[in-house]
């Protein structure tokens, strides 16, 4: 099993120019980390939508990549996302779905399916050629220049230790926040 | 009078509409022909009307311009979606609506299709204003739709009533 905050610290070290969509128990983590125009929580915003909110910003900004960094309630409440994704490709689409098996900010009540849903499988059976599953450092180390490089779109399924979270709140409002990364994007 | 496609087609691109994000029905399936053969326009169809919100706002704030298009059942399905991106990230989202069932408003009200009773008073109660084109001559409404969500950034609705041809 992984560490998430590790890991996330690993993302960050490595992360240059990417737009990195956050939500739910990696949102407050990922702050704490680097809080630029390009980094994005997705929170106060729609339950489950976090993957294809990010799909829409790769489709409007092909030549940057976008890594969405998905919780596995979260892709649970929209699996047919995976099939969305798999039928229109984006080349510089990363979705990275943080398993714990667990409700995390909502005090780590055990998502649909704990144990024996098998997420890769339905990645790839939604069209999705590029998946992988992490489930220890030395796969981890291996895998995380393919976050950053590899052909899109991809789905990584890091298996991480239950963790403590809060329900994460941020100053800065949901529009806010929109209207940051927004003016990023666009001026360039 | 009936609602012809092209003409509503046209409206779109007039608006500068990029891309078209939803789901086909029986109302919008001549409609929805019409702009998957636009190599102008790119298509995006979704697995479930929520899908379609997000998507959209993602391409809003990436600079594009998408237009959701969606039967009413979706609309009710897709409330939190909505909710989330459109209202609470100030997206001036316009919504194309087909409204399965309006005619069935007004027949017997144990012949009411569902979908129908329940659309406008949940455009209503969230506060999203509309109008109902029945045919060509309505068309206004739909630029009236992309004005007051450019004035408002918030989501606003053009239902299409009828059958396009």
């Amino acid at each position: 099993m992984l560490d998430k905050y590790t890991c996330l610290e690993k993302l960050a070290a490595g992360r240059t120019d990417e737009i990195i969509i956050t939500c739910m128990g990696t949102a407050k983590p990922w702050e704490n980390l680097s809080d630029t125009a390009l980094d994005f929580a997705s929170v106060d915003s729609a339950m489950g939508h976090a993957a294809d909110f990010g799909l829409g910003i790769a489709l409007a900004q092909p030549g940057r990549r976008v890594i969405v960094l998905n919780g596995d309630g979260s892709m649970l409440m929209s699996l047919g996302t995976l099939v969305t994704i798999a039928q229109r490709p984006c080349r510089n689409y990363v979705m990275v779905i943080i398993e714990n098996g667990t409700y995390e900010v909502t005090g780590n009540q055990e998502v649909p399916g704990v144990g024996s849903v098998d997420f890769a499988a339905m990645a790839r059976g939604a069209g999705i050629e590029q998946v992988y599953t992490v489930e220890d450092e030395e796969e981890f180390e291996e895998r995380l220049p393919l976050i950053f490089q590899g052909k899109g779109p991809s789905v990584f399924i890091w298996k991480v230790e239950r963790g403590e979270e809060p329900v994460p709140t941020f100053q800065k409002t949901l529009a806010e926040r929109v209207r940051r990364l927004r003016r990023a994007l666009i001026s360039f | 009078m009936k609602l012809t496609a092209s003409k509503i087609h046209q409206a779109l691109k007039e608006q500068g509409i990029t891309h078209v994000v939803g789901l086909p029905d029986n109302l919008s399936r001549v409609f929805f022909r019409g702009l998957e053969e636009d190599p102008d326009l790119e298509v995006i169809k979704v697995c479930r009307e929520g899908e379609a919100f997000a998507i959209a706002a993602g391409l809003h704030i990436g600079g594009k311009k998408a237009v959701v298009l969606i039967q009413n059942t979706g609309l009710l399905e897709a409330g939190d979606a909505l909710r989330g991106t459109s209202w609470n990230m100030r997206i001036p989202q316009v919504i194309l609506l087909c409204y399965r069932g309006f005619k069935s408003l007004k027949g017997e009200r144990e012949r009411t299709d569902s979908a129908a009773l329940f659309t406008e008073p949940t455009l209503d109660a969230w506060h999203i204003p509309y109008g109902i084109i029945r045919d060509d001559r309505d068309l206004a409404k739909l630029h009236d739709a992309f004005a007051k969500a450019d004035t408002t950034s918030k989501p606003a609705a053009a239902i299409l009533a009828d059958t396009t041809v």
